[in-house]
């Protein structure tokens, strides 16, 4: 079983690094992010041994990359017939869904892990809450792991990349922003308490103000599990058609 | 071996396989032959478990394909059509991809890959990526794909489309000598292929079978009489067709030619019992007729084919 998604993570990720698209996504992301701190928002200037205007834009940033990762992850497979290939290989349909998901979650480990050059070389000037920093990276990690599952989702929908693109962002862009709704106008406060609780944002703000709460936790591991086993059922379902 | 029963698929609103039933015994290769859109794609996908039949049943080593998917898959070597490959890997790449998924180990892997590579003739580009392959190559590394974990059968959807003569023949002497050893079954539009390598022929036309046997056994069925082509050496010409009508081996005259005073061209229909041919034979020989030629006309694939698939075609419209 867990040899069966390897194979699948293997596979996904060669292709990612045989292309040029894990390099770009990486190193656009990585600039531009810099950029943001250190240019748009002033982060020497200020003097303020801080993270949290970094961590802070990470959702929009999401809103595009994760979909750059995903995108071509099913449509393309579909497009090229290789889904064909792939579903008659003695895989089973989460098998392959946690597969394309482990490779996607990996590269943006990496990401991540590339971005940290920053706090550690920024460390010398300042003094930074590491546990804060430590809360921040566990909940985009966390963030992201639901983005992409969302990404692979939608991407399972079409045979277009460029389609399965834009309507993950789209998607993304909803459940991420819908908590904001409660900040334009007042709305009753079951309806503001619901739509808080539906919206990636919401539960993104403690990890980003340096807190762990499990029930944010919780959140974004359910709602990964969630479109992962829509992603699944997807693929089942198409066999009847 | 594999026991289809019945099977449907309905794409939506189209039918496009509408109640198939066949059999498929161990060490057969079989053909499904028909034009394009007649089902045989389709077909190929429900016994491979990547579709679900929308009604019957399809039964491999008794188990139901849909109820079994996993154990089945391992059991089948799969070639779809067009050879769908993950271009951004390279070929080595792509056959340790299916080794793995394969659960292919140890020394095991190791062979098997090497036998394909030998066998599809894929040692000069197993480190190019797989974009930049010949359509030749691409179909090989797809079948290399079907062969690597050796299974008992072997799925094939056209399996020789886009290759050139040579490359044509390379795949066929490798699936016919697979073949021996595995059920196989591969479609085809090319009447050839079916000849050269099925043992029995599947003709499908607007997802009904509409013929099944050897090419032998379809044709008579369809032409239903025999036909013969005879050429005598006669003394006189003029009391032979009387003795024509008398002999009891020959349905009717097709066609009469006196070439020169003693020399006769026929087309005759024979009865159908399986000693007529025989019968004319002595028949000649007791009238002190000689032949100069004796031909029985062999009815071709091509034909049971543009026969079967046009007939259905004028009835659809």
């Amino acid at each position: 079983m867990l040899a069966n998604i390897l194979t699948i993570t293997k596979k996904e990720l060669k292709s990612y690094y045989n292309s040029p698209i894990a390099y770009i996504v990486k190193a656009v992301f990585l600039v531009f992010m810099s950029l943001w701190l250190f240019t748009v928002n002033q982060f020497i200037p200020r003097g303020i041994a801080d993270l949290r205007i970094y961590f802070m834009m990470i959702p929009y940033v999401f809103i595009f990359f994760i979909p750059a990762i995903t995108m071509r992850s099913w449509a393309e497979e579909r497009k090229m017939g290789t889904e064909e290939l792939l579903l008659t290989l003695p895989f089973k349909e989460y098998e392959l869904v946690l597969g394309k998901f482990m490779a996607a979650f990996f590269l943006l480990v990496i990401m991540f892990c590339a971005s940290l050059v920053l706090p550690v070389s920024l460390s010398a000037l300042g003094d930074f809450e590491w546990g804060q920093i430590i809360a921040q990276y566990i909940g985009v990690i966390l963030f992201g792991g639901a983005c992409i599952s969302v990404g692979l989702f939608v991407s399972s929908l079409s045979r277009n990349q460029i389609i399965s693109f834009i309507f993950s962002a789209l998607t993304l862009f909803l459940i991420i922003i819908i908590s904001e709704v409660n900040r334009m106008i007042e709305l009753p406060l079951v309806i503001g308490n619901f739509l808080n609780a539906l919206s990636f944002n919401y539960h993104f703000e403690a990890f980003s103000r340096g807190l762990i709460d499990t029930r944010d936790i919780m959140y974004f591991v359910l709602v990964s599990g969630f479109f992962l086993y829509l992603n699944g059922k997807v693929l089942v379902f198409r066999k009847w058609l | 071996m594999i026991e289809v029963k019945n099977l449907g698929k309905n794409y939506g609103s189209c039918k496009a396989v509408k109640g198939v039933g066949f059999n498929v015994h161990n060490g057969e290769i079989v053909g499904l032959l028909g034009p394009n859109g007649a089902g045989k794609t389709t077909i190929m996908k429900i016994l491979t478990g990547y579709l679900y039949p929308t009604f019957g049943t399809v039964m491999i080593d008794s188990k139901d394909v849909v109820d079994h998917a996993n154990t089945i898959k391992a059991m089948i070597g799969y070639l779809p059509e067009n050879s769908p490959l993950y271009t951004d890997l390279n070929v080595y790449e792509y056959l340790n991809f299916v080794a793995d998924a394969r659960h292919l180990v140890n020394e095991q892997r190791k062979e098997r890959i090497q036998w394909v590579i030998d066998e599809c003739g894929l040692k000069s580009v197993l480190y190019k990526n797989i974009s930049e392959l010949s359509k030749g190559f691409k179909q090989r590394a797809g079948l290399a794909q079907a062969m690597i974990h050796d299974p008992k059968i072997l799925i094939l959807d056209e399996p020789t489309t886009g290759l050139d003569p040579n490359q044509i023949l390379d795949i066929r002497d490798l699936i016919k000598r697979m073949g021996k050893e595995k059920t196989t079954i591969i479609s085809t539009h090319i009447l050839q292929e079916v000849e050269a390598i099925c043992n029995r022929v599947l003709i499908l036309n607007e997802g009904e079978i509409v013929a099944q046997g050897t090419t032998e056994e379809i044709g008579k069925e369809l032409k239903g009489e025999e036909l013969l082509h005879l050429t005598l050496k006669v003394e006189d010409t003029g009391s032979v067709k009387q003795e024509l009508v008398n002999c009891n081996n020959i349905e009717k005259v097709l066609v009469y030619e006196e070439q020169d005073k003693h020399r006769l061209k026929l087309k005759l229909s024979l009865k159908s019992h399986k000693d007529a041919l025989e019968g004319i034979f002595d028949w000649t020989v007791s009238k002190g007729y000689k032949i100069l030629a004796m031909v029985p006309e062999k009815i071709s694939l091509e034909d049971i084919f543009i026969k079967l698939t046009r007939e259905g075609g004028d009835n659809a419209r």
